[in-house]
């Protein structure tokens, strides 16, 4: 396998953007990226494109077609990748792949999504037959109250306190305060926080990210290529992909085996360990990270079950302030999906985008000190987790 | 008038038994593991002959942990106007299944994790016309 280097990376801001369409928005992001990169597009050889269920992609998640029409059809290759809010992390893979492999030598990555009004279902089929839609009709029971099971056993078992998850939204919001794409950028206070409604217990609406429009975009090109753009290029020290294990202990149904430990989310820990490996990186190498922030519970969960810190330390950590950009452990510098909402499939490439600004130094206020290593996941419906390390 | 009659909220995933309520699973006698709802082929990928058996789970089991619905779920589930906050739970069953329900209590806020808890049939919602709407749930004892 080739090295391969993040040449670009753009972005359109977070937020509703109801006189927009999801081509508006992408093509705002891959011109940024081309820009950044100082590519032409006829100059791009292939595009690997996260798959959208709600918007554009002529209905069936072809959304790489639907770019490539409107920078001009060049008659390149196009991958379309469905993982569900894991398919921009499943794009970058793909995307990396193709470069890594010698294929080609300069690519696209880019996910966009316009998300529909309220409140999602996971599922896009009514059929008995699919556990989610099982689910949805036996037992009633959106996402959050899935976090909220969860963290609840978390406060059961460590003691964590309704202070400390409402901390990390305050967090969240500050390093947003300092970041143009964000959608929410307001500070907010721990009493703004815990004053917000109670939606799953214990976590309250602020706790959890609201759905959101965006789109970003990444070029990824060979060293050779890299090395005419610039001296000292990121370049992807790892790019995985996995999918959950048979003995998780976190339903994706209506039931799963009570597991032989403590193993849950074990998609996004197999895709960060193998990146681990993949990379010869261990977890203390890590500068900073982007995890999937759908709710203040997985700052706390991830951190341990990927060996970033010891299991129930990540709470005393956040307490010192340790995963703010300048502490020993940055988790989302970015104001994460807390502060953007969430695009569903634009997601894991927004991630690859912070870290590349990190990693260059250009983050501005929200700039972690010497950034070198940084870290990105994220999970999707069907156990997809993926993971992205890139270095400098 | 037609009488109100009381309706599974889908088929074949309980029953009320002459032992009492029990979950309609299955379960691998190769290896064990048992599922609910009833699956067609083992998915341990360390057994290498599956046969898969009907198998019945309940009514005892521990409540993982819990959390209150604060907020009505978006269809297709459906529930009883004006929404009234629910607690659901993972429920550990001594048969090695980890099981998501709806924990039947009357204050939800009540509930406990790490309670024993028994399988109940209840009602879910009632139709515009009338017609119960049945599903399992988990009883705090
Ligand atoms: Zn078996």
């Amino acid at each position: 396998m080739r090295e391969v280097a993040v040449l670009g990376v753009g972005m359109h801001p977070w937020g509703k953007f109801a006189d927009k369409s999801i081509t508006d928005l992408s093509r705002t992001a891959v011109e940024a990226a081309l820009k950044d990169a100082n590519v032409a597009w006829p100059e791009i050889e292939a595009v690997s494109a996260a798959s959208s269920r709600f918007s554009g992609g002529k209905g069936w998640g072809l959304n790489g077609n639907d770019i490539v029409e409107e920078m001009g059809s060049t008659g390149i290759p196009v991958y379309n990748l469905s993982a569900g809010c894991a398919a921009g992390g499943n794009a970058f893979n793909i995307g990396y792949t193709l470069v890594a492999s010698g294929l080609y030598d300069k690519v696209l990555v880019f996910g966009a999504e316009k998300m529909p009004k309220g409140m999602i279902q996971t599922s896009g089929v009514e059929e008995e037959t699919d556990p989610e839609y099982l689910r949805q009709v036996s037992v009633g029971m959106p996402g959050p109250a899935f976090w909220g099971m969860l963290c609840s056993q978390r406060m059961a078992e460590y003691g964590t306190t309704e202070e400390q998850l409402a901390r990390i939204a305050v967090k969240a919001h500050d390093n947003a305060v300092h970041n143009e794409y964000a959608r929410f950028r307001k500070k907010f206070t721990l009493e703004d926080v815990l004053n917000s409604n109670m939606v799953s217990y214990p976590l309250r609406l602020y706790e959890i990210c609201p759905i959101s429009d965006g789109a970003a975009a990444v070029v990824l090109c060979s060293a050779e290529e890299a090395r005419k753009h610039t001296t000292d290029p990121v370049w992807v020290a790892a790019s995985t992909v996995a999918t959950y294990r048979y003995d998780d202990g976190i339903p994706r149904g209506l039931a799963s085996v009570v597991p032989p430990a403590r193993t849950h989310h074990s998609e996004a820990k197999l895709a960060v360990s193998k990146a681990f490996d993949d990379a010869s990186l261990a977890p203390k190498d890590v500068s900073l990270v982007e995890l999937q922030d759908n709710t203040v519970y997985y700052e706390l969960a991830f951190p341990e079950e990927w060996g970033l810190c010891e299991p129930g330390e990540a709470e005393s950590l956040v307490e010192k302030g340790e995963t703010t950009p300048v502490g020993s452990l940055p988790i989302n510098p970015s104001g994460g999906f807390l502060s953007f909402g969430e695009a569903t499939t634009a997601m894991g490439v927004f991630q690859v985008c912070e870290l590349a600004w990190q990693l260059r130094g250009e983050a501005g206020e929200r700039q972690v000190p010497n950034a070198k290593v940084g870290l990105a996941q994220t999970l999707g419906l069907g156990g997809n987790g993926t993971a992205t390390i890139l270095k400098r | 008038m037609t009488t109100p009659t009381t309706t599974p909220v889908a088929e074949g995933l309980f029953a009320e038994t002459a032992a009492g309520p029990r979950l309609l699973g299955s379960k691998c006698t190769t290896c064990e593991t048992p599922y609910f709802p009833k699956a067609a082929i083992c998915h341990n990928p360390n057994c290498n002959d599956s046969k898969l058996e009907d198998a019945e789970f309940g009514p005892h089991g521990k409540l993982w942990s819990y959390t209150v619905q604060y907020y009505p779920p978006p269809p297709p589930a459906k529930y009883d106007e004006p929404y009234k906050p629910y607690a659901i739970g993972l429920i550990d069953l001594p048969e090695g299944l980890r099981v998501l329900a709806q924990v039947s209590t009357v204050d939800p806020e009540s509930t406990v994790g790490g309670a024993d808890v028994e399988l109940v049939i209840e009602r879910l919602y009632t139709s515009p016309e009338g017609n119960e709407v049945t599903t399992f749930k988990f009883r705090q004892s």
